[in-house]
């Protein structure tokens, strides 16, 4: 099993080995507009960065976001400390859709772009985890998804994207888009890297009370799901990969099991409701006085004043803010942000019983990796359609991970693995199985030794 | 007419709501904050558990359900005070509901008892506004009545009962109580917010009294709306005109598990109001007077109970209201000898109370009626005169009657009904 972590710890590095690996680095991000900062001080230690969502004390952390520019948080996120005290070296703050709302990372200033062809997204919203992973030779990404924002830019990447089961890697520390939804996970070029800081991370924060001291199991199954529904409205590339990659896994003697789940669809509504509720009330507190942007005219009267400020975020926010303002009003609340918490419960129970007996299979994404000026014409409703094969373990909190299988065009494409709660290891198991017979490629080596 | 109140009190704990700020007062303004109370994207609530135990005892001592199972919400309104733009409290998962209050002669609903944040204080000077946020996130529960209150004297009594029993589960009822009053003498209900303290909370409801009345007897209606109370002139006025109710937007504090109240310890349940009434019968002594001494002051209360069964009870009051009288607090430790003199029908003076404090031995002087008579008699002798001005000036044995009750410890007017005994049988 390769894991970069351990053959990292093996070697000699030479003298200037951070400070090289600093500038090469900096060249690169001026290409592909990976990283939102980097820490100049870098030094000792297996490097990770940060999605910019994340916070480190004393760097700025923007969460990709206009109005939190100059916000530089006085404490480290939970997962940042169990890193660093594991000797882990931090190397920089990534580029991300703003707040984590996208699927293709181009909700930002400077949208990062994909290493394997710039002229493609690099996926959402942890758009500069997923290409730090792919450039940079020795590194692991702290990340975090709420939809799919690992597993989407991991698959368009061709790295291994990990997500754990909600709870157990705390939040605290990180800048929230939908609570009851985010979770921190990781990327890295093997799995037994994720496998590494994942166990460096878990258990319970007493920071944050959704945090859990669970157990993560490791418990294989030969047996895995398809969900039928899922099929429909595959790319016919993606479809025939796929279809090649389930033929595989039979030759390497698991099971492969088609089942239906009727109501799988009702998954991108729930979740959009439920995300944009909670995010419409984690985007009130921006109102330029305290932190980030400033409205310095005080004259102003409050209404006005943090109006002002609120100009500053990205017309997905403003989408977000208004349709999760909407959702949670009086009058519709039982119609939409109620009845979107009984879908979750409801898919989260249904999920589970396939679960139980088997993991699920699927492509991460309907589509091969699209051209920026593609997704640029996509209507919001048709961006949140693509979000289908990644939303509901996201909603329902399983883990889940997004592995690279096949390269099409020259460009990657990944397929997603979920496990029941709890059983973290299962997924990350047989990527390590898995990456005996795959070869990945990657077009940059940056910090090899 | 019908008044509801929704009362807001800060519990007692050391540390905020939700997190591990102190909430002393303190002169330094935004001395006790942390990125938690102030806001800081990225930092979360961690429930402050002795907060939800001070909460579960004050729903019990009134009368309400508590729920087992409690989760918190986020109302969501822009206003300066409130770091995060949204408040985290609790609506229909909140820690009590569906109790009462009982007063002398009736029972007021109360719908909910729900714990929340405070927002930051909110300082206004000429030309701008300052934020002082070591208030933030103090915890605070909100007791919601139903509108069963019907006249002015309810509502004190409402008030001071609420208070005494918030007072036995430690609350500082000192403080400055927030209420929003709802009050109507017609079908709208208008609703006065952010009365502070309980002086105001009486002169708000006393000019809207008058004030709806009026419109009444001319033939109108008073509207529906929101008003704010001026406590400098003492008048309300229109603040917002209530064509529908505020959009809260609210939604589950997801940063909060559902918290389990199953386990935490209530304080004792005292309930001063029962307790005086189960004195006063047990007794047979007043009812207001025992309530009176024990409202707010649970050491008076400890007190009764420590000699209930040694002394005379209407001795233990005497010498209660001999404390209160002279500013002693009940754990002052002098009780016990007041106690002790009193039961001897020694009068204690504020000279025989400094004595006490200072550790001297009060000495009781016991001394037979004819010995004092015999006393007053050789007073009277020395001076024979005395007897035939005394017919027409009663002051003239003034020195004597001073000197026999300092003497003998007896009260002035005792010792001047045991002159004229003596002189009348002369």
């Amino acid at each position: 099993m390769k894991s970069y972590i351990s053959e990292f710890e093996s070697k000699d590095k030479p003298k200037d080995y951070y400070q090289k690996l600093l500038e090469e680095l900096k060249g690169k991000n001026r290409e592909l507009h990976v990283f939102n900062n980097l820490n100049e001080d870098l030094r000792d230690g297996f490097p990770f960065s940060v999605k910019d969502n994340i916070c480190v004390r004393g760097v700025e952390s923007t969460a990709s976001s206009k109005i939190l520019k100059t916000y530089k948080p006085p404490f480290n996120a939970t997962v940042v400390e169990r890193l660093q005290r594991q000797g882990f070296a931090f190397l920089g703050k990534t580029n991300m859709d703003e707040f984590g709302f996208g699927s293709f990372g181009i909700n930002c200033e400077t949208p990062a772009r994909n290493p394997f062809n710039v002229d493609y997204v690099a996926g959402g919203s942890s758009s500069g985890a997923a290409v730090a992973t792919s450039i940079l030779k020795y590194h692991v990404a702290v990340a975090e998804s709420t939809g799919g924002s690992i597993s989407a830019p991991a698959a368009f990447c061709g790295v291994v994207g990990f997500t754990p089961t909600y709870g157990v890697v705390s939040r605290n520390g990180l800048i929230d888009y939908a609570n009851s939804l985010d979770k921190i996970g990781f990327m890295a070029r093997s799995a037994a890297d994720i496998r590494k800081v994942l166990n460096m991370s878990v258990g319970r924060d007493e920071k944050d009370t959704t945090s859990l001291d669970a157990r993560l199991r490791d418990e294989p199954k030969i047996q895995f799901s398809v969900i039928n529904q899922l099929m429909n409205g595959l790319d016919d590339k993606v479809r025939s990969a796929f279809d090649k990659l389930l033929e595989k896994l039979k030759s390497m003697d698991y099971k492969i099991n088609y089942v239906d789940l009727k109501d799988i669809e009702a998954a991108i509504p729930a979740y959009y409701i439920i995300s944009t509720a909670e995010a419409s009330t984690n985007l009130a507190r921006y109102t330029g006085f305290k932190y980030g942007f400033k409205v310095g005219d005080f004259s102003k009267r409050y209404n006005d004043f943090f109006t002002e400020a609120r100009m500053q975020f990205g017309s997905e926010a403003k989408r977000r803010i208004i349709l999760g303002t909407f959702v949670r009003g009086a009058s519709v609340k039982n119609r939409y942000y109620v009845k979107a918490l009984k879908v979750r419960a409801m898919l989260g129970e249904k999920m589970r019983r396939i679960l139980r007996e088997s993991l699920i299979i699927s492509p991460t994404m309907s589509i091969t990796t699209p051209k920026i000026s593609e997704v640029e014409k996509l209507s919001p409703v048709q961006t949140y359609a693509l979000d289908m094969l990644t939303i509901p373990p996201n909603l329902c909190g399983f883990p889940h991970v997004s592995f690279p299988y096949e390269y099409i065009d020259d460009m990657p494409i990944g397929a997603q693995i979920v496990g029941d709660h709890f059983n973290d290891y299962a997924p990350i198991s047989f990527v390590e199985n898995w990456e005996g017979k795959f070869k990945y490629r990657f077009k940059y080596n940056i910090g090899a030794i | 007419m019908k008044i509801g109140l929704e009362v807001h009190v800060a519990l007692p704990t050391k540390t905020k709501l939700f997190c591990s700020d102190s909430t002393s007062e303190t002169r330094e303004p935004n001395s006790q904050i942390c990125p938690i109370c102030v806001g800081f994207p990225g930092s979360r609530p961690v429930l402050n558990e002795e907060a939800v135990r001070v909460a579960k005892s004050i729903a019990i001592a009134l009368n309400c359900r508590v729920r087992e199972d409690i989760s918190f919400i986020r109302k969501v309104y822009f206003y300066p005070d409130l770091p995060k733009s949204f408040q985290i409290t609790q609506l229909s998962e909140s820690i009590g509901s569906d109790g009462f209050l009982e007063l002398e002669k009736k029972r007021v609903g109360i719908r909910r008892i729900q714990i929340e944040e405070d927002p930051a204080r909110i300082i206004r000077e000429e030309g701008y506004t300052l934020l002082d946020f070591n208030r933030s996130g103090i915890p605070l529960v909100e007791i919601v009545t139903e509108p069963d209150i019907t006249t002015e004297e309810e509502l004190r009594e409402m008030v001071f009962t609420l208070r005494t029993i918030l007072h036995y589960q430690g609350v500082d009822v000192n403080q400055e109580v927030k209420t929003d009053l709802n009050i109507s003498l017609a079908e709208e209900r208008v609703e006065i917010k952010n009365v502070t303290g309980i002086k105001n909370l009486i002169a708000a409801a006393q000019y809207e009294i008058t004030r709806q009345g009026a419109i009444i007897k001319k033939g109108g209606v008073p509207e529906k709306e929101t008003r704010s109370f001026d406590a400098a002139s003492g008048t309300t006025k229109t603040s917002r005109k209530k064509e529908s109710e505020e959009e809260y937007g609210f939604i589950y504090e997801p940063d909060l598990t559902v918290y389990d109240t199953k386990n935490l310890s209530e304080n004792a349940m005292r309930i001063p109001t029962k307790i005086a009434m189960g004195l006063a019968v047990k007794h047979k002594a007043n009812y207001s007077t025992i309530l009176e001494l024990i409202a707010f002051d649970t050491g008076a209360l400890n007190l009764i109970n420590e000699f209930e069964e040694e002394f005379d009870f209407k001795t233990i009051i005497a010498s209660l209201e001999i404390m209160k009288r002279f500013g002693e607090p009940a754990n002052s430790g002098v009780f016990k000898e007041i106690l002790g003199l009193t039961d001897q029908k020694i009068d204690i003076t504020r000279d025989v109370l400094k004595k006490i404090k200072a550790g001297d031995k009060v000495e009781i002087k016991k001394f037979s009626e004819p010995q004092i008579d015999e006393t007053i008699r050789e007073m009277l002798n020395s001076d024979k005169t005395i007897v035939e001005k005394y017919k027409k000036n009663k002051n003239v044995v003034n020195f004597i009657v001073g000197t026999i009750s300092k003497k003998y410890g007896i009260q002035p007017r005792d010792a001047a009904a045991r002159v004229e005994g003596v002189i009348n049988k002369l």
